[in-house]
């Protein structure tokens, strides 16, 4: 039995809004002493208490408590440790080619601008006026000189810099705009066209946080010496369903193919009627990551499904070459992956993806076409109609993958349910051997070991205090 | 792209023969939601052309000053782009019997209305890709329409897709009127349903 969870620990070093209570407790304007940091610049705010994440999973044992979809302090936990020092996907650099573009969108549940300064530095910033908490730029995308809050006109350039403050006169004379620029997204680095970014100061670099990863995803990313570049546009819809359901399958479900996506196997087989025995019973390996990530992939030379002209426009001797063997006839084929902990990608649909967090029972998918920028115009049009005919909200096979995620979590409603252990022993202990041709931990596709790596790195995350809370060392803020 | 908006002319609202294309367009279009909510696919994909384009793009959140680009352009961003075997590829998955996201099938209802309907200028249809020689042997229409539908699913699934149709419809040689180029606009930026599983 999954263990019940342990008692909750209250925070011992500081009480609760004792910070905040200090600061604001002494109202006589002409004694104001700024005994801290203005709001907005110091992290260091008392935590909530937290949880301990391994009473709801075992790992060792492969049984999961369903309580982890559903239960709202871990989701609060989830926010503070999962994903505010982790390192998240943003956008692609194509999306930014010029000074001024702009691209709005989630860091969890927080709120970023992605923005190409005139320095042609791609920056992210929590999209939110430090004057009221309005909503800075409420576009998706765009192109601009400087972002102007529409509450009262506070002006920010594409620096972050406070640069526009009207009736400023009116402020005292320690009102200084150097502080109070917009909120920096801590680090912000790119792997071959995709720009991740952290708000934890501390955070490794962002390949050393990928680790054997990207390795992996080079076979879907650097098929092309000129890199890649996406379609114009994003799609994006929401569902009932806790964004782990999502970012798990990614990580490590080949199993479910066979089953779930049935009926989009039998379109588009040759015959009609469905992938041959070979085929369904497909060998191929899974990668399992420490750092949380994971992908699996065929190795069958027949399990392709890919697009006639996006396979006939390789030229797989010079794949080989430049990739490896290994790679073109593993990774880069009908493979699925997850970067830890919400950035999936599937190769052959040409499809990356973001599962936004919306509490713990929604998550909205943001969604992108990735071709390479070499590609004919036609093979990348074939690539993107391939990918939405499959993959995306009217997708032959995504379609079922909603149903999956939404009925599991209007389940995951009941008492009983979320106290009945939840099965992930499928590999456990038996094929977790090591392969020459792959980096890091690979056993065979049809297996939890992903999922376990997954919810591993999740139960460690969520029981160490994140930078944020550690309240004795100074923390590492932008400025 | 052709858009509500963007109609170069105006529908004609009087004259017996406008009101009878107004009437047999009406029927159509009233025809085929019947199709779509009574589970018959295959008469419903009998509406189209063989040269079908059928096509439902992205919309996205832009500044007034850049609201040309707040529809994704062809080749863009999309719902659905489509080809009339595309679609029928779609429809053999419903069939399949394996079609879990219909399985047990959704209720629908497809509210057509505010139809506007006109006759289209020979050049209009080979804007939208239509061959010269289709343009000039055919008539073609110029069709708008509002959708309302509704999807209930399971016990308490609700999802309301709510958009705008421009059809081009085609005169066939048996005189009957079918669907060409269909641009479908959602109003919705972040689509609010875990999936579309019907078509519009």
């Amino acid at each position: 039995m999954v263990k019940p969870p342990a008692d909750t620990v209250m925070c011992v070093t500081c009480g609760a809004q004792t910070h905040r209570a200090a600061r604001t407790g002494n109202t006589s304007e002409e004694t104001v002493t700024i005994t801290e940091p203005p709001a907005g610049r110091s992290w260091r705010a008392h935590s909530p208490p937290s949880a301990d994440a391994g009473a709801y999973l075992d790992i060792e044992r492969g049984v999961i408590d369903r309580r982890i979809w559903k239960d709202e302090g871990l989701y609060q936990q989830e926010l503070r440790r999962v994903f505010a020092p982790s390192w998240l996907f943003l956008a692609h650099e194509s999306q930014l080619p010029k000074p001024g573009d702009f691209f709005t969108t989630y860091m969890g549940e927080d709120p970023v601008v992605v923005v190409r300064g005139k320095d042609r530095t791609v920056r992210a910033f929590l999209n939110t006026c430090r004057h009221r908490g309005m909503r800075l730029c409420r576009a998706d995308a765009g192109t601009t000189r400087n972002f102007t809050c529409s509450y009262h006109g506070w002006g920010y350039d594409l620096s972050g810099n406070l640069v526009n403050v009207p009736n400023a006169e009116a402020y005292p004379d320690h009102f200084d705009t150097a502080d109070w620029g917009l909120r920096e997204v801590a680090r912000v680095q790119n792997h071959r066209g995709l720009v991740f970014g952290t708000w934890n100061p501390e955070a490794p670099d962002l390949i050393e946080a990928l680790g054997d990863m990207a390795w992996y995803m080079d076979a879907f990313l650097d098929r092309d010496p000129e890199g890649t570049e996406v379609v114009d546009g994003v799609t994006k819809w929401v569902l009932e369903g806790n964004w782990k359901l999502a970012a798990e399958q990614f990580a490590s479900d080949w199993y479910h193919v066979n089953m779930a996506h049935a009926s989009a196997l039998m379109v588009m087989s040759p015959t009609g009627k469905g992938p041959k025995t070979e085929i369904a019973n497909t060998p191929g390996r899974q990668f399992t990551s420490p750092l949380g990530h994971g992908a699996g992939f065929p190795v069958h030379p027949r399990s392709r499904f890919d697009d006639a002209a996006v396979h006939e426009h390789y030229d797989y001797d010079q794949l080989r070459e430049r990739l490896g063997s290994a790679r073109v006839e593993g990774p880069m084929t009908t493979g699925h992956a997850t970067v830890f902990p919400n950035f999936s990608y599937l190769p052959v649909n040409g499809t990356i993806r973001v599962w936004h967090p919306k509490g713990p029972d929604r998550m909205e998918v943001w969604t992108w076409v990735l071709v390479d920028k070499n590609m004919p115009e036609e093979v990348k049009q074939a690539q993107r109609r391939y990918n939405l005919r499959t993959f995306g909200p009217s997708g032959i096979f995504e379609q079922d993958d909603g149903e999956n995620w939404s009925e599991i979590q209007a389940v995951s409603r009941g008492f009983v349910s979320n106290r009945t252990p939840l099965n992930y022993q499928m590999g456990l202990g038996i094929h977790d051997d090591h392969d020459p041709d792959y980096p890091g931990r690979v056993g065979e596709l049809y297996s939890d070991n992903a999922a376990r790596g997954f919810y591993a790195r999740w139960r460690d995350l969520m029981n160490t205090p994140a930078w944020h809370e550690n309240h004795t060392t100074p923390e590492g803020d932008r400025d | 792209m052709s858009t509500p908006a963007a109609a170069p002319a105006q529908a004609p609202s009087t004259g017996t023969r406008a009101m009878e294309l107004h009437f047999e367009v009406h029927v159509l279009y009233a025809n085929e939601a019947r199709y779509l909510d009574g589970d018959r696919f295959g008469d419903w994909l009998d509406l189209f052309t063989e040269d079908l384009v059928y096509w439902a793009p992205t919309r996205t959140n832009r500044l007034r000053r850049q609201q040309r680009l707040s529809v994704s352009a062809p080749g863009g961003a999309a719902f659905f782009d489509e080809t009339k075997d595309s679609l029928a590829w779609r429809v053999r998955r419903f069939e399949s019997g394996m079609a879990w996201a219909e399985d047990p099938p959704s209720r629908t209802r497809h509210l057509i209305t505010n139809l506007l309907v006109r006759p289209a200028e020979e050049d209009e249809a080979v804007e939208q890709g239509v061959s010269e020689e289709t343009a000039r042997e055919h008539a073609h229409y110029v069709a708008e329409t509002g959708f309302l539908v509704y999807r209930n699913r399971l016990e308490h699934e609700v999802d309301l897709y709510s958009g705008g149709r421009t059809d081009l419809l085609r005169r066939e040689a048996d005189g009957s009127l079918r669907v060409a180029r269909r641009t479908i606009l959602l109003e919705q930026n972040v689509l609010l349903a875990k999936n579309i599983s019907t078509f519009f």
